[in-house]
């Protein structure tokens, strides 16, 4: 289980610029058209499948293999700052790069196994831009599952968590009509994997079907950093996730509760600086430590999709303690399918993090010299990490074509505008950026399912 | 570039993109082999086997959906008919489906006739025709 608030990496990330900058430019061009050749190569050997066999067999295949893939570029009004997708992704679209294909561009492949009817493996294989700035690919699934009946089953392994209605396949652009889940709530909870357990049980009542998830892990995620790996690690321990979805005709309900431990060692060090200076480091340092701090999130969400339209939102709260705080998000979305093959739609979407952007922090006054010049250093640090708090309202219009029965293009206007002080999700702030104004974010992407 | 432009840009492009989808419009019926002991089935009993949400037919037994090939009439007159979804939109729903582990599609058999000879070796599965199609070896459970 990863909970984790988004401004652990935004902050990371603001320090990573010269190191991002010198080497994302250089290779961004052969990574888009590897990621470009990829993705042609999966689509065209797409096509090869149903022969005509005399006696069909009505089980499903032992072994089958399916793969999704996006290719996209953002643009960003603002030139002063970066906008990416997750927090565990360097540079973007803004001041890095006028246009990137890094922000949504991926490719990802699934084994499914089968050696009976009740036991079925997968593996899942995605190669996105990661922490490091590198395509390396990485396994988001690898899992076995016993179905001990059919509404019943049990699952070891790595999952990604469903704590959204998309998030387990919010890299899956095919399976959504937006050119990217609405990150005002999707990066509530940057949900890497989870190694552990989980189990789900299906309940019909009449004409509603309720399937309860319960999953119990632990994860390690790297996001971009400057220290001296050039990345930080959110470790999540003793996590556990309860999640029911309700579903009864064209709607869904979906009702979560997760909580964590949340470690980053990569700050440790600036908390224990604090610890050096007495009481009031003692007590600042208890207040804001990252260190097996309690997480938990609630959230809920609903959709409504009669065929010809649909509408859905959902909301979310996730409290950390520590220099994290609180945030909530929400957002809502609707859409109307032209001829079934057209779908414009409109998005509405807010994040905002509660609590103070700053902290007076240690005393200076009357404190030696060198000392003073330390207090000073880490109380920069410490209000750096407060200042990222994201307080924004997103405003999207876009379309999905489904131009192909297997591939959807899309394309997606967003105007965020953030609160008072804020730099709202941007990241990689640069001099000349301007908190509390905004951003235009133009982006168009083909996502495809093989 | 201002933003006015922008949006016009994108305003311009969807105009252009909006074609005819098609219309497949094939009276499709639902069927079973005359061996089951299932005789009706209301349109979400029949959609929740076909899109995975279920596994069993009303009674406890256990159910086996079979697909016809993808781009057949009768394929996207049975979705559109009884799912209200049109080909892409079921293709949207088992990527959900697959990309989380959660199953796979109803295997596909490419005619009517092999709907029919699979029907013929298993009293669970459960397929759909052209109406024009259906004989005696098969039993209409839900029609338009």
């Amino acid at each position: 289980v990863i909970l984790r608030h988004p401004s652990a990496g935004l902050e990371a990330k603001d320090m990573t610029c010269e190191r991002v900058c010198a080497s994302a430019t250089a290779s961004a061009g052969d990574r888009l058209g590897q990621v470009a050749v990829a993705l042609l190569a999966a689509v065209l050997s797409a096509s090869t499948a149903h022969a005509d066999e005399p006696v069909p067999d009505p089980r499903p295949p032992r072994l089958s293999f399916s793969g999704f893939g996006i290719l996209g570029v953002v643009h960003s009004s603002e030139k002063d700052a970066d906008f990416t997708s997750t927090t565990f992704k360097p540079g973007g679209t803004g001041h890095t790069h006028d246009w990137s294909a890094a922000v949504d561009s991926l490719v990802g492949g699934q084994l499914t196994v089968r050696p009976t009817t009740k036991l079925s493996a997968i593996v899942q294989v995605i190669a996105e831009q990661k922490y490091d700035d590198s395509y390396r690919p990485s396994v988001g699934w690898a899992n076995v599952k016993y179905q001990l009946t059919p509404d019943f089953s049990v699952r070891v392994g790595r999952t990604i968590l469903p704590v959204f209605l998309l998030s387990d396949v919010r890299q899956v652009g095919y399976a959504h009509p937006w050119v990217r889940p609405p990150i005002e709530v999707y990066s509530l909870v940057p949900v890497s994997s989870n190694d552990g357990v989980d189990a789900s049980y299906r309940v019909s009542i009449r004409s509603v079907t309720s399937t309860f998830q319960v999953t119990a892990g632990r994860s390690d995620s790297r996001f971009p950093s400057d220290t001296p790996s050039g990345f930080a690690t959110a470790q999540s321990r003793k996590g556990i996730a309860l999640a029911d979805t309700f579903e009864a005709g064209y709607l869904t309900v979906r009702f979560n509760y997760g909580r964590t431990r949340l470690t980053v060692p990569e700050l440790a060090p600036l908390f224990e600086g604090f610890r050096q200076f007495g009481p009031e480091g003692v007590a600042i340092a208890d207040r804001y430590d990252v260190d097996r701090r309690l997480v938990e999130f609630v959230g809920a969400g609903a959709s409504y999709d009669p065929g010809r339209w649909f509408a859905m939102g959902e909301w979310g709260r996730v409290r950390v303690g520590s220099v994290f705080g609180e945030s909530a998000g929400w957002y809502g979305s609707a859409g109307y399918r032209v001829r079934r093959t057209v779908t414009p739609y409109v998005t509405l979407a807010r994040v905002e993090a509660k609590g103070s952007r700053s902290d007076p922090g240690l005393s200076i006054a009357g404190l030696p010299p060198p000392l003073a010049g330390a207090a000073g250093g880490l109380n920069g640090a410490l209000n750096a990490l407060l200042s990222t708090k994201p307080v924004q309202t997103t405003v999207s219009v876009g379309g999905r074509w489904d131009f192909r029965k297997d591939a959807a293009l899309k394309l997606q206007l967003d105007h965020s505008q953030h609160g008072t002080g804020s730099a709202g999700l941007l990241s990689n702030l640069q001099p000349g950026f301007r908190p509390g104004e905004g951003v235009y974010l133009f982006s168009a992407s083909v996502a495809v399912v093989f | 570039m201002g933003h006015t432009a922008r949006a016009g840009l994108v305003t311009a492009t969807f105009a252009g993109l909006i074609l005819y989808a098609g219309a497949a419009s094939a009276d499709v019926v639902v069927v079973v082999s005359t061996k089951s002991p299932v005789d009706t089935l209301s349109r979400s009993q029949v959609v929740d086997l076909f899109l995975g949400k279920s596994s069993r037919f009303p009674g406890g037994r256990s159910a086996v959906p079979i697909d016809q090939a993808e781009g057949s009439d009768a394929r996207n007159a049975f979705y559109l008919a009884f799912a209200d979804k049109s080909p892409a939109q079921v293709k949207a729903h088992w990527s959900k489906v697959i990309f989380t582990g959660r199953g796979q599609p109803p295997q596909a058999v490419a005619s009517g006739g092999l709907v029919k000879k699979v029907l013929a070796g298993n009293a669970g599965a459960i397929g759909y025709l052209e109406r024009s199609e259906v004989d005696d070896s098969v039993k209409i459970v839900l029609s338009q």
